[in-house]
């Protein structure tokens, strides 16, 4: 199979931006990785664009005034996996031979768009009486809390962890660490879940270039990352239900990840992953197969997570700390591993690390066990 | 009777005595049961689907209380997800004190109307509520609904 590498990337501050709009946004990430690239721009062959609420062509909007108008460009929603899937179907693309350089983007802006909290969309049965995304994920907190007997404060160590990361990243949106006391104390959104156990509304975008080999023999690897793998995957209808402690999704999803890298989960370094909730990052790591399930909560405290143990999770901050612009979020992710496999992430610049893993999971459908998931592998 | 307005028309069905029920899918292929209904098995594929009105009685799997939500539902409230005999597993709000929830106690549903439609028509959805257990050892089930047990002096 044809290697597809990263040869670019860029992306805004996260946060709130409302003087700003999701177009100016997503032409700021994008100019920015056509520059790290240092590549002709004249030489992008096709675009793919991950947001969730801006609407139609947003894509388009961006790439006309960044020089690219005239290109193919396919705009992407798969929830919080867009940006994610862009970066797939970039990737896909080069692979089947269609197109040699790629660029793979991701925008939201959200500020003023919401008031309370995220939910499904409205046609889901699940919605209709009262679902909200914090209110799931409470719920499976629960449920891993009875079944492995996880503990409130160690919900609160993801946060004070993620939080702590953010305040080395200048373009995070969080820039204070805070402690699991404040975290305990903060305003109750669906318990056990409090307002600094969620991810942030916020505004962002980032984007990627990717190029086939034949490009990367061009323009040099010294700053190229492999892209691995690129996997995804849909919720199945699990009947009778599984335990909403375990993350089946994210297990199969990454199953085919690690075949298509050729390694295993005892291979990667660091991990980008959907921490939309204090619970997400647990839930998604032991799926992964990064610890066992019911080992992350102990692992946590021992630091086995932070920047300097054993396998650091969300060094960028995550979702909570960095802030979650739906859309960005997945390229994002891959942005902060490209920087850290190249030695560029500064102040939390990791130690030896060679395989990087992004893991994204977006949306809920009624009967299904969540809606759409990434998992993506970079090697330096 | 006017015709009631449902929460969502595809989760209800009237019975032959004019009642209200929450209905699923049932697979006639292979057994497996399905809420909200579906068009075709999710785990053998068969088209052979029936819809079946699902029990009304299963055992709390885990459950929150909201504070925050979206503006159409006034907080706080109890959701929790409820697992039935036929191996689905529905969300509904609980009609409860948060103190008095646990995962593993006995809940039932019940079709009721939940909020009023804009032309002043109730609308029809479904609650979960508990179910006490009163053991006497006399081999007489004696559960009793929770509202009666709320309102006792």
């Amino acid at each position: 199979m044809a290697t597809v590498w990263i040869i670019g990337v860029g992306m805004t501050k996260f946060g709130k931006h409302p003087d700003r709009t999701a177009t100016d946004l997503g032409i700021e990430a994008v100019l920015e990785a056509i520059a790290d690239a240092g590549l002709d721009p004249g030489r992008i062959e096709a675009a793919y664009c991950g947001h969730v609420f801006q609407g139609m062509v947003t894509g388009q909007r961006i790439l006309a005034q960044t020089g690219l108008a005239g290109i193919p460009l396919t705009n992407v929603e798969d929830a919080c996996s867009s940006g994610a899937v862009a970066i797939r179907e970039a990737a896909l693309s080069i692979r089947a031979g269609e197109h040699d350089v790629v660029l793979a983007l991701g925008v939201e802006h959200l500020t003023g768009r919401f008031r309370g909290a995220l939910a499904p969309d409205e046609s889901d049965v699940e919605a209709a009486v009262g679902l909200t995304m914090p209110a799931l994920y409470a719920m499976r907190a629960r449920r891993h809390m009875a079944e492995f007997g996880t503990t409130r404060e160690q919900l609160a160590r993801v946060s004070v962890k993620n939080k702590r990361n953010a305040s080395l990243n200048p373009m995070a949106q969080f820039q204070k660490p805070v402690t699991v006391e404040e975290v305990l104390a903060s305003r109750p959104i669906a318990d056990p879940l409090n307002l600094l156990d969620c991810s942030p509304v916020s505004d962002g975008a980032a984007a990627v270039l990717l190029c086939s080999d034949r490009v990367v023999a061009q323009v040099g690897r010294t700053r190229a990352v492999q892209l691995a793998a690129a996997a995804l995957a849909t919720g199945a209808v699990e009947a009778p239900p599984g335990s909403m402690a375990r993350e089946e999704l994210t297990a199969r999803t990454a199953r085919r990840a690690y075949e298509q890298a050729g390694v295993g989960p005892e291979d990667v370094d660091f991990a980008e992953v959907h921490d939309c909730f204090s619970i997400a990052e647990i839930l998604r790591v032991e799926g992964l197969g990064l610890w066992a399930p019911g080992d992350y909560p102990a692992a946590l405290e021992r630091g086995e997570a932070d920047l300097g143990g054993r396998r650091p999770i969300n060094p960028s901050g995550g979702l909570l700390g960095k802030g979650h612009p739906l859309g960005a979020t997945g390229v994002a992710q891959v942005v902060e591993l490209v920087r850290q496999l190249r030695g560029e992430a500064g102040v939390r610049q990791l130690a030896d690390v060679t395989v990087g893993l992004a893991h994204c999971r977006g949306g809920k459908a009624a009967g299904v066990e969540g809606a759409a998931c990434t998992v993506l592998i970079a090697v330096a | 009777m006017t015709t009631p307005v449902f929460l969502r028309p595809e989760l209800f069905e009237v019975d032959a005595a004019g009642r209200a029920v929450l209905v699923g899918s049932r697979c006639e292929a292979c057994g497996a049961s399905f809420f909200p209904r579906r068009a075709v098995c999710a785990r053998c594929r068969s088209a052979r689907v029936a819809t079946v009105p699902l029990g009304t009685r299963g055992t709390l799997y885990t459950y929150t209380t909201v504070h925050q939500s979206t503006p159409e539902f006034p907080t706080p409230y109890v959701l929790a997800y409820v697992d039935l005999p036929e191996g689905v597993r529905l969300l509904a709000q609980l009609v409860a004190r948060p103190g008095e929830v646990r995962i593993g106690m006995p809940v039932e549903l019940r079709v009721e109307p939940v909020r009023e439609a804009d032309d002043g028509r109730s609308v029809l959805g479904y609650r979960a509520y508990p179910v006490e257990e009163v053991t006497h050892g006399d081999g007489v089930d004696h559960r009793r609904r929770h509202d009666e047990v709320r309102q006792a002096p």
